[in-house]
């Protein structure tokens, strides 16, 4: 098992060497092609020529892109991602910072995701084999016309403004203190045991959450659906029948097993929707996470920025990869003897 | 006419006018093509005839009329039918004038990214090797990016207005034609009709466009409408940010952008621009979802 898990984690971080250096060399060539100029917002009004040139070198804007490139590189393999134009911070920092706010606001997302979409997949599922799919049929596909950032004004519209019950703005409460342990606020304040501001947080969580859950779990349902409407045509369902075992124990016991493989595959290949769902879901909701930034760096022409979270991105989607990809092969049995 | 019937060739005149009457046939009777097409036709008339429908310039600001509520409400004006935004623009007026910028970028992303991903498609599933190999590494780099990141990057790029959202959305969109129709080009290729036309020694070129290519096609149909609906989402993404258009081209995320703002006075403002983008979304789905049961054998006797 463990040499599988280890064989899975090996092949794919010596692919993702490749992928990583292509994609970085693409991002950077294509901000580099930019119209406008992203030192102005550096320069005072008062600024010369002569004031610009010597900006434009002092941060290594003169030199040919070919060479820019190798430079960052040189300096992002040695942890350094460079200086954020406009925050005038260490862009590692500033995404350190950031990354647990977001890796929270979607694995919550993710959570609340599957706890609307398993029910939901085996509902339409039954409502299928009964004949009467039309109406789920019709639920899904509304559904899947309202994507998350639609969906975050609409919950603010409902529950902070019509009916003003929970906080739509920010990660906490002004009167909670962040302990900076792990970055992670929910662990963070369970950790130091401060139960008020735990409430503060989960309150501030739930309805980003739920945005992010509700674009997300449509694509959850269809899957689950199409994989269980396979699975009822399988041999060993009808062995567990001849066996007698009950309906709804075949469906949730059996069947529901071998449609979670598909599942998971495409909760993988889908985390990307989740990610970029969740940038505007936090750009929206004043949530301090890497989404948020990446929007105020793309207004900002931010270029250091933009590109140190381009890579941030990536390193998280190919880790996704990898932690789908071990997960799968520790829930199929037909994995574990290769 | 003789009375001995000749063998009809694989794909003969006859046989694909009949399997096309046919198709036009399983299209007619499926509920969701008539729904998701109506709807969709109707939002292209709207948008075709904006100036002549709308009952207002949609940047004329009636400074009196600010926040209006729609023309049903107790207080409502009935030259404002769906009322004013918080700058006494009418809703109505900008909700007809959006759907021009929505509809063209859907339409336009949806060729685009259609052209270029199934053309790639095609000669990567048809030829296969290097070829095929090269195409599905590209494919495989672009999609280790959330696409909405991806195009932010673009936008950064490549500067704003409605021509550059649609480049953005082709350049991110190509992979989802290229992956599913390239699957569909690699089962085609081992069919019966495609080895027999090779063997009559029909061109590559011949081959591919002619014996290939419609095979594929209802599935690129389906995609397309689909796409539609994904760079409508786009384009309301980007400039509900404020990186799509000028602010003086009225869009539907603009005006989601405006209704944010006056969200704690007004919130009937927001519904306007919200049902927009839901309806023609799901007008989108429902007729890919149509077409792809009704021209998919399998899927339709699923369905049926």
């Amino acid at each position: 098992m463990l040499q599988v898990i280890s064989a899975i984690v090996v092949r794919r971080l010596l692919l993702a060497v490749p992928t990583l250096l292509l994609l970085s060399l693409v991002v950077f060539f294509v901000l580099r092609i930019l119209p406008a100029d992203p030192l102005g917002m550096l320069l005072p009004a008062s600024a010369t020529p002569a004031d610009a040139a010597a900006l434009r070198q002092q941060l290594g804007f003169d030199k040919p892109i070919p060479q820019q490139f190798l430079i960052w590189l040189w300096a992002a393999i040695n942890g350094n991602l460079g200086i954020s134009l406009n925050f005038r911070q260490p862009v590692s920092q500033l995404m350190m910072a950031a990354l647990p706010a977001t890796l929270e606001l979607s694995f919550a997302g993710l959570i609340l995701a599957l706890l609307i979409s398993i029910p939901g997949g085996v509902l339409a599922f039954v409502l299928y084999q009964r004949k009467r799919e039309a109406a789920a049929d019709l639920t899904v596909a509304l559904m899947q016309s309202i994507p998350s950032f639609l969906w975050s004004l609409l919950l603010i519209a409902a529950f902070g403004v019509l009916w003003p019950v929970l906080p739509f703005s920010g990660r906490a409460g002004p009167e909670v203190a962040l302990p900076g342990l792990t970055g992670f606020a929910l662990v963070d304040l369970l950790l130091t045991g401060q139960f008020r501001g735990l409430v503060s947080v989960a309150s501030h969580l739930v309805l980003p959450a739920l945005a992010l859950a509700l674009g997300f779990a449509p694509l959850v349902i269809r899957v689950l659906r199409s994989s269980l409407i396979e699975a009822a045509g399988e041999p060993y369902v009808e062995v567990a029948r001849l066996r007698g075992l009950s309906e709804s124990r075949i469906l949730w016991r059996h069947m529901l097993k071998n449609a979670a493989l598909p599942t998971i595959t495409m909760i993988g290949v889908q985390f990307g929707f989740l990610f970029g769902a969740a940038l505007l879901v936090e750009m929206i909701f004043g949530y301090p996470g890497i989404g948020n930034l990446m929007v105020q760096a793309v207004k900002g022409n931010d270029l250091p920025l933009i590109q140190g979270i381009a890579l941030i991105f990536c390193v998280l989607m190919l880790a996704i990869t990898v932690i789908i990809d071990v997960l799968y092969a520790v829930l199929n049995p037909r994995m574990r003897n290769l | 006419m003789s009375a001995i019937e000749l063998p009809a060739a694989p794909h003969s005149g006859v046989d694909r006018s009949s399997s096309l009457c046919g198709a036009l046939r399983e299209l007619a009777r499926q509920p969701r093509v008539w729904v998701g097409g109506t709807i969709l036709l109707v939002a292209m008339l709207l948008a075709v005839f904006a100036p002549w429908i709308a009952p207002h310039d949609p940047l004329d600001q009636d400074l009196l009329h600010m926040l209006a509520p729609p023309a049903w409400a107790p207080d409502g004006s009935a030259s404002y039918p769906l009322g004013t935004d918080g700058l006494g623009r009418c809703v109505l007026s900008r909700a007809i004038f959006g759907a021009r910028v929505a509809l063209t970028v859907a339409i336009a992303a949806a060729w685009g990214s259609m052209l270029l991903g199934s053309t790639l498609a095609l000669l990567g599933g048809y030829f296969g090797g290097l070829v095929d190999r090269l195409i599905s590494y590209v494919v495989d780099l672009w999609m280790s990016f959330p696409p909405v990141v991806l195009s932010l990057i673009l936008l950064v790029g490549l500067g704003t207005g409605i021509d550059k959202v649609v480049l953005a959305v082709v350049l991110v969109d190509w992979t989802r034609f290229c992956r599913v129709v390239r699957a569909d080009v690699l089962v085609t290729r081992r069919r019966d009709f495609v080895l027999a036309a090779q063997l009559i020694g029909f061109s590559h070129w011949r081959t591919m466009l002619r014996e290939v290519l419609p095979a594929v096609v209802p599935l690129m149909i389906t995609l397309f409408s689909i796409e539609m609906g994904i760079a409508i989402v786009v384009e309301a993404t980007l400039s509900f940010i404020g990186l799509s258009v000028p602010p003086q081209i009225t869009t539907w995320g603009q005006m989601l952008a405006d209704a944010r703002n006056d969200m704690q006075s007004a919130v009937w403002v927001l519904l306007t621009p919200v049902a927009c983008i839901i309806v023609t979304v799901l007008a989108c789905n429902l007729l890919g979802d149509g077409v792809r049961i009704a021209l998919d054998p399998r899927l339709r006797q699923r369905v049926a």
